[in-house]
């Protein structure tokens, strides 16, 4: 403090001189800058778990053969209006079944660099039967490999093991609610009928959870071999081709690249699942607002404080004008006051968010595959909460001290 | 004392402040002019009292004079340098070299020890290090018998205490002209009396003018010369 120019000498005295003062105006910022890192923390944390939990079934992009069209209006395209015509029960037919040169496709995927994996699936409408009991789902057929790097199946295994899919071809996996419903264990025999009315019996050799029930209600995995030979399709028959990219913020950006090249659907987790999107944007709006509202209110308090400041050194301000201190001296003191303050409450308030975040992290919550309340640490969030706690200061602390510097020290001294 | 050594000092020595013809207006709370052509000069070592009724506009022309206040017509010119026109920054830079204040009450920061008061003005200018800056300033409370109070916070202090720091701070950077208003004003007999004679001592060392408004009259008769206001005009 001897070493300091004299302007932040005095800035230095002040704050120290009022350490009560300073130091309800360091916790305001304290407060403002914490609540931010917290809750954006907390924030971007519930983002990545819903959107892990989301992407535990869902692929980044998903091509498929969609229904086409309707077009079983032909008449009136191709006859003039007021042509009279008399069809009946007309019918939308779908030429082809599933994806055609699958193999083509998928290699073709391989060499786009953000796709990160690529599994071909064969999925069709069943019905599970355990003599009594009959409950319809899905059946998907699977590349056991990829759809383990896709959606971890390996560690959402209740009972057996993912990977023996791929050298059973009489095994099936089904869903931990499917089980239940079915009264089925591991080992047991499960009976598929297809909508053709093929039955064949496989046996249990896994239960998976996903912690999603509609997922867990419904669906059983085959590989993707078996469900082919169950089907009577050939080896190159798909129906749904699933891929990941690298970030899944490019998933829109795979979809524009593919959608005018393929014949097929192209869909992106986004189109699919647009409340997604919206409520991981919400939340980031609601975080963003609640902490800068906070910060602002510290901004004020800060405003308030140098403002008292300011009133209760007029005097001081105006003989040290008197002696030679110009208005930019004046508004340095100032403002040098108010960035330590904001300096000082920036840090701590790092600090405190990052305990905070730390402490809410240990919070049980047994809902969804979760353990506890999610948390994100990342430093952005830290440097963000930083710079505008700055700024606020900053802000705060320059219309009192441009207030100061243009005293005129003639009036005060006067009286 | 007023003798005619020092007068005549006085008179051989060059002009250190002139001012010439100055006009000033108060708006409020009507149009009034309170300085009716104001001209005169100081020499360097001179003693100045300016005297007055309240509101003969004594104070409103100590602050003409200080470069505080800038509102006027006419000139200043101080240490040959013209006053007039300059900005705000250059005439706070100007204040900070050349001129030193001693007011009525003896504003000195409540926060800051007395060392560090007397100090402060000195720490803007940067002229001397900061150990030098610190000896004079030692030197000079030691000349105002204060030595013993240099770390105290200026609030401990005594009222005749704390205008003879302010005295020491006014001096910290070897001003050409050191103005007071009322300097004595808020001080026991005995308390002006020592200021009095401190104010003399820095005359008679021949380097600095003191030009101080003043009510008491044993302060003004004492000085080199008394000059006098009378609704905005010198009449003495």
């Amino acid at each position: 403090m001897i070493r300091l120019p004299v302007n932040y000498q005095i800035a230095a005295t002040y704050l120290s001189s009022k350490v009560k003062q300073t130091i309800v105006a360091v916790l305001g910022v304290t407060f403002g800058i914490s609540m931010y890192v917290f809750m954006n923390s907390f924030m971007s944390g519930v983002n990545l778990a819903q959107n892990r939990l989301a992407f535990s079934t869902l692929a980044h992009v998903r091509i498929y053969n969609d229904r086409p069209a309707d077009r079983s209006d032909l008449v009136s395209r191709v006859y003039p209006a007021g042509t009279i015509a008399n069809i009946r029960n007309s019918k939308v037919i779908k030429y082809t079944d599933g994806i055609k040169n699958s193999t083509e496709i998928i290699h073709y995927l391989h060499t786009i660099p953000i796709v990160q994996t690529v599994a071909p699936e064969v999925n069709i409408n069943v019905f599970f039967k355990n003599v009594g009991n009959k409950v319809n789902g899905t059946l998907s057929g699977v590349d056991v490999t990829n759809e383990d790097q896709l959606f971890q199946m390996s560690q959402l295994m209740d009972q057996g093991r993912w990977r023996d899919l791929a050298v059973r071809p009489d095994g099936i996996i089904v869903g931990v609610e499917l089980a239940k419903n079915l009264s089925l264990k591991v080992d047991d025999n499960l009976n598929i009928l297809t909508a053709d009315g093929v039955s064949h019996t496989y046996k249990v050799i896994g239960i998976f959870r996903t912690n999603l029930s509609s997922i867990d209600k419904t669906k059983a995995y085959l590989s993707i071999t078996a469900t082919r030979q169950l089907l009577a399709e050939n080896q190159d028959y798909v129906t749904d081709i699933q891929v990941n990219v690298t970030d899944f913020k490019l998933a829109n950006q795979l979809v524009h690249e593919l959608a005018p090249i393929l014949s097929y659907k192209v869909e992106s987790w986004s189109m699919a699942n647009a409340q997604l999107e919206a409520g991981s944007n919400l939340r980031d709006v609601i975080a963003v607002a609640v902490s800068l509202t906070i910060l602002i209110v510290a901004g004020f308090g800060i405003y308030n404080i140098m403002l008292m400041t300011i009133n209760e050194k007029i005097r001081e301000i105006a003989i040290l004008k008197a002696m030679g201190f110009s208005g930019f001296d004046i508004r340095r003191i100032f403002l040098t006051m108010s960035s330590v303050i904001g300096l000082v409450g920036g840090f701590v308030g790092m600090g405190l968010g990052y305990l905070v975040s730390r402490l809410v992290n240990q919070v049980p919550f047994n809902v969804a595959g979760l353990a506890t309340l999610p948390m994100d640490y990342d430093p952005r969030d830290y440097i963000l909460a930083f710079s505008f706690g700055l700024v606020t200061t900053f802000v705060a602390g320059y219309f009192p001290s441009r207030k100061a510097s243009r005293i005129d020290p003639v009036t005060i001294i006067r009286g | 004392m007023e003798t005619p050594n020092t007068r005549q000092r006085g008179q051989e020595s060059p002009t250190i402040l002139k001012v010439d013809r100055i006009v000033k207006y108060f708006d409020e709370p009507e149009k009034f002019q309170v300085l009716k052509d104001v001209s005169f000069s100081a020499r360097k070592g001179e003693f100045l009292a300016l005297v007055g009724k309240s509101g003969s506009g004594k104070s409103t022309l100590l602050y003409v004079l200080s470069t505080m206040d800038t509102d006027y017509e006419g000139s200043l010119v101080i240490n040959d340098e013209r006053m007039t026109g300059k900005t705000q920054n250059e005439l706070s830079a100007f204040r900070n070299r050349h001129i030193g204040f001693v007011f009525q009450f003896h504003y000195l920061l409540p926060e800051f020890t007395v060392l560090q008061n007397v100090m402060i003005p000195a720490l803007k200018l940067r002229r001397l290090s900061r150990p030098e800056i610190e000896a004079k300033a030692y030197s000079h409370l030691e000349t105002l018998g204060l030595k013993d109070q240099a770390l105290k916070l200026t609030s401990k202090l005594s009222g005749g205490q704390q205008q003879r720091v302010a005295i020491a701070r006014a001096l910290i950077n070897d001003p050409s002209i050191i103005m007071g208003d009322e300097p004595t004003g808020n001080l026991d007999s005995k308390n002006s009396q020592t200021v009095f004679d401190i104010f003399r001592d820095i005359v008679g060392q021949g380097h600095q003018t003191i030009i101080a408004v003043t009510h008491d009259e044993d302060f003004a008769a004492n000085c080199d010369r008394v000059l006098e206001l009378s609704d905005g005009r010198l009449v003495k």
